[in-house]
């Protein structure tokens, strides 16, 4: 018998924004004791946010949380220790300088406190005196998972905690989740796979968009179930027909004129990047808006880094106009016409310079330009605020724009200096419905025009509304290919689990 | 890599009700320079009240002499500013340059100067060099040269630069002298040029902005394709130049040179960047800013000697001033 | 790939050799290169004996505290300009409560300073943690501050110490002699503490966390700002060691010395040490050597014939050629990450 007042953890109304952007609306969640409860959404729709409020990392601007009836304040790391809640995180929280006998005494616990931990997980030989930064990543979220036990928690919380683990390792995290499960405690499972969450899960809440929107038994649901509860049918018909409405049919139009004759601006082979990028190999025509989806860290971040030239690839060729790129430095990817419009807006702006100045940047990279401001920077400027409609009225600093209006600003660097082709990753994420529009409206006239537009964006079902085709990575390669008009977010989210797209 | 907490959480929200003291801070930050003039002003009427004498040509004079290596100086310290850096060396390329171009002297003003600038030229290349390509903390890098220099012009005053230590007579001219009788002194007309050179650069050129731009946010710098590597080895190599006539001027008005001709400069060239409001951090301040700072720093001085006040006095005063205004200026920019 | 055991956890001689070579090869070295110098000077000076010996150890104590100083504020990620001016202000400042005092009074006076110098620096910590102005302006202002103090305690050279404290640092009633034992075991005692706190306790291994990586501290709950202070703090009292030993060796107090060269000579130390700038790496054990060796090279290069100036150019060189090597190698470890 459980009732709601029994619930080892519950949150109700959380809500949190950075400014601007909406991290969570309203979110809740409830676990009972002794249940694995998932925890799933598309990227994006607040999971992280959540677990790190949860957490204490991070304070909520509203809601309340409860731990066995009793109303708990989480605002730093240690109370939500208190309250009983253990996170692993992606990123292991160890400092990778010590050891991990040093870090043990940090977290004021002694080596036979987790012994018992690790001997379950095959790690009870480990030498205690190697560094963090030694160790790999794989067996230090294991030990992350170990000193999150060894203080007891009531409620274990695992973030993505089987990704890059090996299929033993996983083993072992599960029989961990099912002792834990064992003696009433619980724990909250986030994670990609949804066929291990199928596997452990007893019950799952999906967030989107900052909210719930479902909260069920897991017993009986299939994969495909879960995949249209976290995208939301009714909503992407809506958002797909407000869209269309405001796109320009003669855009639309000359759009479909790209073919096997246009040259071919932009071509990689077989490109490797460490570990992240396995072998990626794709061409990109003049006039073509060539779209990229994938889950989170499947190396798109790397990909986009080769391109932009802020990294060398290990291996590969990276041919701009036929020709090698071999660029050492950004400067020189922008020379050959490929330009960035990076995810981060901290990484475009500069926040303490005016709208004007920010556009202006890229005019100055050349040292033959130092010597006095370009004659027509006003007339570029004006035209780049003109095209994308960029409200210049908190104009002096640039960080007091809204997000809309500093992605606008990100783009128009790049109007009014000039490119070739455009790389935009994740464009229009946390950006209202308007904003989205213009973005979009632009990139068609863009590639109308000429240009060529590379765009990685994780919102599918914008894909066929502004992309010619779509690619979709998965563990650094490019798993699936096709025709963007035709593509469905089934099909994209299946192949970017990197399951098999045994469908229609 | 770690736990990504960015995005703004921060645990504390904002005061959303504007008090007094954030209202007149937002004035007093949208309107500096204002408040340096007022200053200004203010120490010169407190001078003249300790000194009766001072309000005259004379005394306003001497402050502008005094202020003057400061400015110069400080003009290299603020255009590296702008990018996150500092020159520690600054003072030592003064005096080197002081004593190349005294040494030199015989051989005709033109040549003397020349020589001296050279050396600005050459400290500043291998600061650039270092922080640069090598990224070497700018502190750590100029301070080390400072040392260098002192100990190459140590050992070369016995031996390539063993002769005459005395300045010729036109940069006597240019750093003592005056005209229209005894009222403007050359000195100060040097500095009013390079200053209309350094305000042109600031507003008006692409390195300019490109200097704001490294120190503002680095980062985005590099991605819209600016080679920050080439714009520093640049900006030191300009701030040396500063720095070596700086020492011209000062050389030229005390007449004979000596190696620790500049050394008290350095300090106060800092502070004059610091009180106009250039921030340290980067990406914000204008020389305009700095030359009231230093003309601050110039009456400050004549105060202090009035008051008979003596080395300890001043030392502390300057570190005081130090901490306390970036202090301020980083609580206002908070409050934004 | 099952495999449990990754080559990088693989057990073995080999495996354990180059790690241990990782992480304790700059120490090892370091050693090994101050004890080859002192050999090589060795050669050079027929008459090397004790004297010579103590005259190393006791001169170069005041710059092996200075930098161990430098080194735990630089560990818990922070930078102190000011560890030159608060030695000179500690040196003028002993030498001027301190002269004709008996032994007692004067241990009594040492021990006060060493606390206020600690209390004072954690207050310039207090500011750089509050006002969240980057540790290098601070303490920059700290610096002359500290500077123009010591001018204000002290205005002339002058003041001094009784005998038994100039032993306890030298070996000697004299500030000379040919006893390295007093000097040596008192740096040993100290930086064993030190080493001992920062590399074993709770408390100490925080200064490691904060500056390895801030957001993961904060996981742990470790308080960044109260680490940062403490660390300064400390900083403050070893840097007021150094002073101490300073007025022990020259019998007296100047105001006059620059306290910007010594803090010059502390980072070049640290970072001959294996500090890194950056934070979180570093063993306050191999600043000893670190020290003593840059220390050292002067009279090396003086036996050897050299300018003492060329001394002071090759010593600036070497400051700058060390930076720029660990410049490239942190660079290049950053962009592997």
């Amino acid at each position: 018998m459980t009732e709601a007042s029994q619930a080892l953890l519950s949150a109700q109304g959380i809500a949190k924004s950075y400014g601007p952007v909406v991290a969570l609306r309203s979110a809740d969640a409830t676990v009972q004791p002794g249940e694995i409860h998932a925890l799933l959404g598309a990227n994006g729709a607040g999971k992280s946010t959540l677990v790190k409020i949860l957490s204490g990392v991070i304070t909520s601007d509203a809601g309340t949380t409860s731990v066995h009836g009793e109303p708990v304040r989480l605002r730093k790391p240690t109370d939500a220790r208190s309250a009983g809640i253990a996170t692993v995180f992606q990123d292991p929280s160890l400092i990778p300088d010590l050891t991990l006998a040093q870090n043990l005494r940090i977290s004021r616990l002694s080596p036979s406190d987790v012994m018992p931990w690790l001997e379950r997980m095959n790690l009870g030989h480990i030498d205690l005196e190697l560094l963090v930064s030694d160790v790999p990543l794989a067996v230090l979220r294991l030990l992350d998972l170990a000193r999150a036990l060894a203080h007891d928690p009531q409620l274990l919380m695992l973030d993505e905690i089987t990704a890059a683990l090996t299929t033993d390792q996983a083993e072992y995290v599960f029989g961990v989740m099912r002792a834990w499960k064992e003696q009433g405690r619980s724990v909250l499972f986030i994670s990609h796979r949804l066929g291990e969450v199928l596997e452990m899960c007893d019950r799952a809440t999906i967030l989107r968009n900052g909210a719930n929107v479902a909260d069920f038994d897991l017993a009986g649901v299939d994969e495909a179930q879960l995949v249209t509860a976290m995208l939301g049918e009714d909503l992407v018909k809506e958002l797909s027909e407000e869209a269309a409405a405001e796109s320009t049919p003669t855009a639309e139009a000359a759009v479909a004129a790209v073919s096997f004759d246009t040259p071919v601006v932009l071509e990689l082979k077989d490109v490797r990047l460490r570990d992240k990028v396995n072998g990626v190999s794709f061409q990109l025509r003049q006039g073509e808006i060539l779209g990229l989806t994938a889950l989170e860290g499947q190396g798109q971040d790397e990909l986009f880094q080769l391109l932009s030239g802020d990294h060398r690839p290990s291996s590969g060729e990276l041919l701009v106009d036929g020709r090698p790129m071999n660029a050492r430095s950004p400067y020189d990817a922008i020379r050959k016409g490929l330009v960035l419009v990076p995810a981060d807006r901290q990484q475009a702006l500069l926040p303490q310079r005016s709208v004007r100045v920010n556009l202006s940047t890229p005019l100055y990279n050349r040292a033959s330009k130092w010597f006095t401001l370009a004659g027509d920077e006003t007339e570029r400027v004006d035209r780049a605020v003109d095209r994308l409609d960029i409200d210049v009225r908190a104009g002096s600093q640039v960080q007091r724009l809204s997000g809309g209006n500093q992605q606008k600003v990100t783009i128009g660097r790049w109007l009014a200096s000039g490119f070739g082709t455009l790389l935009c990753f994740d464009p229009t994420r946390g950006i209202d419905i308007q904003t989205k529009a213009q973005i979009y409206d632009l990139l068609r006239e863009l590639a109308a025009d000429g240009s060529s537009i590379f765009l990685y964006t994780s919102e599918l079902r914008e894909i066929p509304l502004v992309c010619d085709r779509v690619l979709v990575m998965y563990n650094g390669r490019i798993v699936h290919e096709q025709d963007a008009k035709t593509a469905t977010e089934e099909v994209m989210l299946t192949s970017a689990h990197g399951l098999e797209e045994a469908r229609t | 890599m770690s736990t990504d907490l960015s995005s703004g959480a921060d645990v504390k929200s904002d005061p959303s009700q504007p008090t007094v003291w954030h209202r007149s801070a937002r004035y007093l930050a949208t309107h500096p320079h204002l408040v340096l003039i007022g200053v200004l002003i203010f120490l010169i009427l407190m001078t003249g009240a300790v000194e009766s004498n001072y309000l005259s040509i004379n005394g306003l004079r001497n402050s502008a002499l005094f202020a003057v290596p400061i400015g110069v100086l400080a003009a290299g310290q603020t255009i590296l500013m702008l990018t996150g850096g500092i020159d520690l060396s600054a003072a030592m390329i003064a005096t080197g340059a002081a004593y190349v171009a005294a040494n030199q002297s015989p051989k005709g003003a033109a040549f003397a100067i020349i020589a001296g600038l050279a050396v600005g030229v050459l400290a500043g290349a291998a600061n650039g060099i270092g922080v640069g390509v090598f990224q070497v903390n700018p502190l750590i890098m100029t301070l080390a040269m400072a040392g260098i220099l002192l100990g190459l012009f140590t050992s070369w005053a016995q031996t390539i630069f063993s002769g005459s230590t005395r300045m010729g007579d036109f940069i006597r001219t240019l750093g003592g002298g005056s005209f229209f009788g005894r009222s403007i002194p050359w000195a100060v007309v040097v500095w009013a040029v390079l200053s209309i050179f350094v305000i042109y650069m600031l507003r008006r050129s692409g390195f300019g902005r490109n200097l704001y731009a490294i120190g503002d946010n680095g980062i985005a710098a590099r991605l819209s394709g600016m080679r920050a590597w080439q714009v520093l080895i640049v900006v030191y190599i300009i701030a040396g130049v500063f720095g070596a006539i700086a020492g011209l001027l000062l050389g030229g008005r005390v007449g004979a040179v000596d190696l620790q001709l500049a050394g008290a400069f350095l300090l106060p060239s800092v502070a004059a960047a610091v009180i106009g409001g250039t921030s340290i951090f980067g990406g914000v301040g204008t020389y305009t800013g700095t030359i009231l700072g230093a003309l601050i720093l110039g009456v400050l001085q004549s105060l202090l000697t009035f008051l008979g006040a003596g080395q300890a006095i001043q030392q502390m005063l300057y570190g005081a001033i130090i901490i306390g205004l970036s202090w301020l200026y980083t609580r206002i920019s908070a409050t934004q | 790939m099952t495999a449990t055991t990754p080559d990088a956890l693989a057990t073995g001689t080999q495996a354990a050799w180059r790690r241990w070579l990782r992480r304790h090869g700059w120490t090892f070295g370091v050693w090994i290169l101050l004890v080859v110098l002192v050999a090589y000077y060795s050669t050079l000076i027929p008459a090397f004996g004790s004297f010579q010996l103590a005259s190393i150890i006791n001169n170069g104590a005041p710059l092996v505290f200075l930098a161990a100083a430098q080194a735990v504020i630089v560990i818990a990620g922070g930078i102190d300009l000011g560890v030159g001016g608060m030695m000179v202000l500690t040196n003028v400042t002993a030498a001027r409560f301190m002269e004709g005092q008996p032994l007692a009074t004067t241990l009594v006076i040492g021990v006060i300073i060493l606390l206020l110098a600690a209390a004072i620096n954690a207050g310039v910590g207090w500011i750089i943690t509050t006002s969240k102005v980057p540790d290098i302006v601070i303490t920059l202002g700290s610096l002359y501050f500290f500077q123009g103090l010591a001018l204000a305690v002290l205005p002339n050279p002058g003041g001094g110490t009784s005998e038994g404290f100039r032993w306890l640092f030298t070996g000697s009633p004299r500030g000379i002699g040919s006893n390295p034992y007093p000097a040596a075991i008192l740096i040993s005692v100290v930086i064993l503490i030190v080493a001992w706190w920062i590399g074993k306790t709770r408390s100490g291994l925080s200064l490691y966390a904060v500056g390895s990586d801030k957001t993961a501290a904060y996981l742990s709950g470790i308080r960044a700002a109260r680490v940062k202070i403490v660390s300064y703090a400390v900083g403050g009292a070893l840097a007021a060691m150094a002073g101490l030993a300073l007025t022990a060796i020259a019998g007296r107090g100047n105001p006059t010395a620059v306290g910007g060269n010594a803090t010059l000579n502390s980072v070049a130390a640290i970072v001959l040490g294996g500090v890194a700038l950056t934070g979180g790496i570093g063993s306050v054990i191999a600043v000893v050597p670190a020290g003593l060796i840059l220390f050292f090279l002067n009279p090396i290069l003086t036996a050897m014939g050299v300018d003492p100036n060329r001394a002071q150019i090759v010593q600036g060189v070497l400051i700058v050629v060390v930076m720029m090597v660990t410049g490239l190698i942190e660079w290049r470890r950053r962009r592997r990450v």
